[in-house]
């Protein structure tokens, strides 16, 4: 990970190279220079050496014609090593153009040491006269050592004028230089400077109009920062928050949706009781006449009329009592019967009930008041109307993990919407219910008992009948709701 | 907007990178060292040319003559003088050449005892040969001497001034007082053929260099002699003086005026026929030729030198000659 420090110190790592580069480079250029200087004013130093030393030595030679001492003796002869050191070290200022005169020159010299030499002889020898002449000999040669001096030095200007006229003009170059090093350097580093800040500050930036986004309550966008520094691994760890949040919310909106199914399920359960209490009129009453009736039926011989008021007051019972509770299969194939019962002293043979029940199935549990509703449904379409009646046909039967339950009639069938309508539950149809409940009302409450949808279907074709098919799961329905709260 | 600013940043970048680098690149191209002029290996003698009169017509062709042949032989020549008949820097020159050691000293002969002096003894004792050049100085132990004959020059002046004049007249010889040996040497040659003619005059007229002692020279003269016909200049700086004092008094042209020399002044007053006739001189061929015999002697090639010195060529220029 590229971190904000290393960003920082990369920066100044570079400001410092530069900084370096242009220090180490100016250095050795004022070296470079500086040793030039040297050069030149060595050469002009090294020709200057020479007249003041061809002077001190005719002063010194003066000095020892006039009073020939020891010590006067040693100064000359140090005047002259001076003088020869000089010319040794002009000897070696030679070059093409100064050849000619600078050999002149040391020859001068020579001719100085040897005239200076003579005149001191003759003084030894007290040849007054001819030390005197050779003393001015000495004399002039120093002065056309001067004068030599100066046509060297004019020689030397003139051979190096380009090249001093190129120093001045490197001097003024390196001021140009020196600004334009300042504009490009100042310039390259606002740039990097910008582009460095811009590295920091555009995550940063990102960072928090995605917080502006989720205080505004938008989990739904993603956190996305492209930057390798702390700024993106901060932007991860904010993008796993609104992760984690938006699936909180998910499962709070869940929950709350499942409530909601709660609580159309009690509403839809205090319908139905509303719906029974309001058939209840004086129930016990109801039962007690009814009792009575079958009694007196069978007291008086009519056992047929006796069997079918107990019939009905069975149901009434039934029906009242076992609205809110479930049911086993068996309960409710016992009430249907007994329905059945009623129905054929109704419609005598115009009604044909076809049973195929499988015994070992009847154990599961069912809401209460699902078959018979289901039933009267199709009596009163496929059985009433027609003149010459018709057949149900109910069948139980095990099918795979499921208990298949089957009504069919062989009515006129139902249209298409209908068959939709009812299925989505929206069916409310109270037309000549004795229980008073519609099929809407029965499809619900199954899909509510078993939290499954697929608990019902209806087939139907014009013509040929109806047939309503219940597949009741084996597993009970708070079993299955432990299920789905384990997995939340 | 994003895309123009980058475009621009990075123009801007590679304008002022390239004005940086080109700025550094004059700053840091340069050669650190001193230039320097190869030492020319071949160059074994130090040869010098000296004369009285620096940048004159006549010693600059001398001059020239001797550096092309100096060159021609890997020598290093240069060339010093004094300015205008300046004697004692001439001698100072000399002095200078001759202590700085020249190995070979070609000079315009000065007629003195300090000239004399110097090349007899200084030079002599420093082992330094010297040639003359022009002017001769035949005592002065010189090796040889290098120039035109002048006792011919005189000669072939007089022939012409015979050859124009006739047998008889007037003929004033002005001289300057240097009593210089090229000098004598002219008038000697004239005196020799003109003794030949009794019915010619001749009249000497001694000046000093100036102009105003030339000119009243002259009047001095003209005064004295006014049938004078004829005139020579036995040395070249006196023409012009003379001509011009001539042509105050009457018209130059029926005179019959000679000069040696090819000086500037000389060759206009020819040209525009004031004067009859000069000795032209060779003094490429004087410069060449010493110089030639210097390294010769030096090399060892030609020992001895010809005492009597060897003569370049003159010739007669007359006003109908000149362009």
């Amino acid at each position: 990970m590229n971190r904000i420090q290393n960003k920082i110190l990369v920066l100044t790592g570079i400001v410092l190279f530069i900084m370096a580069a242009i220090w180490l480079t100016l250095t050795y250029y004022s070296r470079q220079t500086q040793e030039q200087y040297n050069d030149i004013l060595q050469r002009y130093l090294r020709m200057n050496e020479v007249t003041g030393a061809s002077q001190q030595t005719i002063t010194d030679l003066n000095n020892y014609l006039i009073r020939p001492t020891p010590e006067h003796y040693e100064q000359l002869e140090q005047s002259k090593e001076r003088l020869r050191r000089a010319k040794y070290d002009v000897f070696a200022l030679r070059n093409g153009d100064n050849d000619f005169d600078l050999t002149s020159y040391t020859n001068l010299i020579d001719s100085l040491l040897e005239t200076a030499n003579r005149s001191m002889m003759f003084q030894a020898q007290m040849d007054t006269e001819d030390s005197n002449q050779a003393f001015n000999e000495a004399t002039r040669i120093s002065r056309s050592i001067s004068d030599m001096t100066l046509t060297l030095l004019d020689t030397e200007l003139k051979t190096y004028d380009r090249f001093y006229r190129g120093i001045i003009e490197r001097s003024t170059e390196l001021n140009k230089l020196g600004i334009w090093l300042l504009l490009t350097i100042t310039f390259l580093l606002l740039i990097f400077a910008y582009w460095f800040a811009l590295s920091i500050t555009r995550p940063v930036q990102k960072l928090t109009q995605a917080a502006k986004e989720l205080s505004r309550g938008r989990f739904d966008q993603e956190i996305e920062v492209s930057s390798n520094d702390e700024i993106a691994f901060l932007a991860k760890m904010f993008e796993r928050m609104r992760v984690n949040i938006n699936n909180l919310i998910t499962e709070i909106q869940q929950k709350a949706q499942l409530e909601h199914e709660l609580q159309q399920n009690k509403l839809l359960l205090q319908e139905s009781r509303y719906r029974s209490l309001q058939s209840q009129i004086h129930p016990h009453f109801l039962f007690n006449t009814l009792d009575t009736l079958s009694k007196k039926a069978y007291l008086e011989g009519a056992e047929e009329t006796s069997d079918l008021l107990a019939s009905v007051a069975g149901l009434l019972r039934y029906n009242l009592r076992r609205l809110d509770r479930s049911v086993t299969l068996y309960e409710e194939v016992r009430v249907l019967r007994q329905y059945m019962d009623i129905q054929s002293a109704r419609f005598a043979d115009r009604l044909r009930f076809v049973e195929d029940i499988d015994e070992s199935c009847l154990y599961v549990q069912i809401p209460g008041l699902t078959l018979q509703p289901i039933v009267e449904n199709a009596v009163i379409h496929a059985v009433e109307p027609m003149e010459d009646g018709g057949t149900i046909v109910f069948r139980i039967a095990e099918d795979g993990d499921r208990i298949r339950v089957e009504i069919a009639d062989d009515g006129p069938g139902m249209p298409e919407d209908k068959i939709e309508r009812v299925l989505k539950g929206s069916a409310q149809e109270t037309e000549g219910h004795t229980t008073g409940i519609g099929i809407g009302n029965v499809v619900q409450r199954l899909r509510l008992f078993y939290g499954q949808d697929d608990i019902i279907d209806i087939e139907s074709k014009p013509r040929s009948g109806t047939k309503v098919v219940l597949r009741l799961p084996k597993v009970r329905r708070y079993e299955a709701d432990d299920q789905r709260t384990d997995r939340g | 907007m994003r895309k123009t600013i980058v475009v621009l940043l990075a123009a801007i970048c590679a304008v002022l990178l390239y004005f940086t680098s080109a700025s550094a690149y004059k700053v840091f191209r340069a050669d650190w060292r001193l230039p320097q002029t190869p030492l020319q290996e071949s160059a074994e003698y130090r040869l010098v040319l000296i004369t009285q009169e620096l940048e004159t017509p006549f010693w600059d062709r001398v001059g020239a003559g001797a550096r092309e042949e100096a060159a021609k032989h890997g020598a290093m020549l240069e060339i010093w003088g004094s300015y205008s008949n300046d004697a004692d820097e001439f001698l100072k020159k000399l002095e200078i050449a001759i202590h700085s050691r020249m190995d070979g000293i070609i000079v315009q002969g000065l007629d003195t005892d300090a000239f004399k002096e110097l090349v007899k003894y200084k030079a002599a004792s420093y082992g330094i040969p010297v040639i003359t050049v022009a002017n001769d100085v035949p005592d002065s132990l010189r090796r040889t001497y290098v120039g035109s004959d002048q006792f011919e020059a005189g000669r072939t002046i007089a022939r012409q001034l015979a050859a124009d004049m006739g047998q008889e007249g007037t003929v004033i010889l002005l001289r300057d007082n240097g009593n210089a040996y090229y000098q004598e040497q002219r008038l000697d040659g004239i005196r020799s053929i003109l003794e030949a003619y009794p019915g010619i005059e001749l009249q000497y007229a001694e000046t000093q260099g100036s102009r105003e002692q030339v000119i009243a020279a002259m009047q001095d003269l003209m005064n004295h002699s006014p049938d004078v016909q004829a005139f020579i200049a036995a040395n070249a700086n006196l023409t012009a003086a003379m001509v011009q004092e001539i042509g105050r008094r009457s018209r130059v042209k029926p005179y019959h005026i000679y000069s040696f020399d090819d000086s500037p002044d000389t060759l206009t007053l020819l040209r525009e026929g004031l004067i009859d006739g000069i000795i032209e001189q060779s003094p490429e061929e004087m410069g060449r030729i010493s110089t030639a015999l210097m390294i010769d002697w030096l090399e060892g090639r030609q020992i001895p030198l010809k005492t009597s010195g060897y003569h370049t060529e003159i010739r007669l220029r007359k006003a109908e000659d000149a362009p």
